[in-house]
């Protein structure tokens, strides 16, 4: 079976949006999915924040178009798809400790329930290294 | 298949996607399909231009084979036969 691996700095909501996107199409492919939360990203995972990440990494001028469009498209949100893939394939999420450390996540209890555990930086490259698709976001 | 022969199939599954955009019916599609049996026929309905191409392709992958696509006003029936 094909394996993705994506490394996901962004913590940005298009960013994010985009993240879920791909993932749930991997996951339509029953391919494996490794995704590594790093620095910024790990903010949007920080138990009860992921309602609150409202802000653009690309053309923030554009939020207000950007966030209506997806309303009107019926677009699920970063959230929604990144649950779809899990429950569609084997999706695992892991935060890169330091990344969690940043935004006050220290334990895997201070993340929301897409986190299955915590990692270090090697484990990433090893899973970048070993799978069919690697991606930087 | 001819339009005609695709408009006269008798589906066994149908999908109503026509309220997301991508990748929405890709995942419905996938869904499904798991709930009807090898060799059954489900029509994916989806208004979303991307999916023309992608539910085709997805299904050739993943062993399935495409039948065809039939045009209505506004959406599109895209019919698969389960592998």
């Amino acid at each position: 079976m094909a394996k993705l691996c994506m490394g996901l700095f962004s913590g940005s909501l298009d960013k994010l949006t985009a993240a879920g996107v791909i993932m749930s199409g991997a996951a339509a492919d029953d391919m494996d999915v490794e995704v590594f939360v790093l620095l910024q990203g790990a903010r949007a995972f920080i138990k009860g924040n992921e309602n609150k990440i409202d802000n653009l990494a690309e053309a923030s001028h554009l939020k207000g178009e950007f966030t209506q469009a997806l309303k009107d498209l019926n677009v699920s949100t970063w959230y929604e798809f990144f649950e779809m893939a899990k429950e569609m394939t084997n999706v695992k999420i892991y935060i890169c400790s330091l990344a969690g450390k940043i935004w006050g996540g220290e334990k895997l209890e201070d993340f929301n329930g897409l986190v299955d555990d915590l990692c270090g930086i090697g484990e990433y490259l090893t899973a970048a290294e070993e799978a069919d698709i690697h991606m930087f976001i | 298949m001819s339009q005609e022969e695709l408009q006269n199939l008798v589906v066994d599954k149908s999908v109503d996607a026509r309220g997301t955009a991508c990748p929405g019916p890709l995942l419905e599609a996938k869904k499904s399909i798991g709930t009807i049996a090898s060799g059954e026929i489900m029509e994916v309905l989806s208004a979303d231009e991307g999916t023309k191409r992608d539910i085709p392709k997805w299904a050739n992958k993943k062993g399935h084979e495409y039948l065809g696509t039939v045009e209505d006003s506004g959406y599109f029936k895209i019919y698969l036969k389960k592998g």
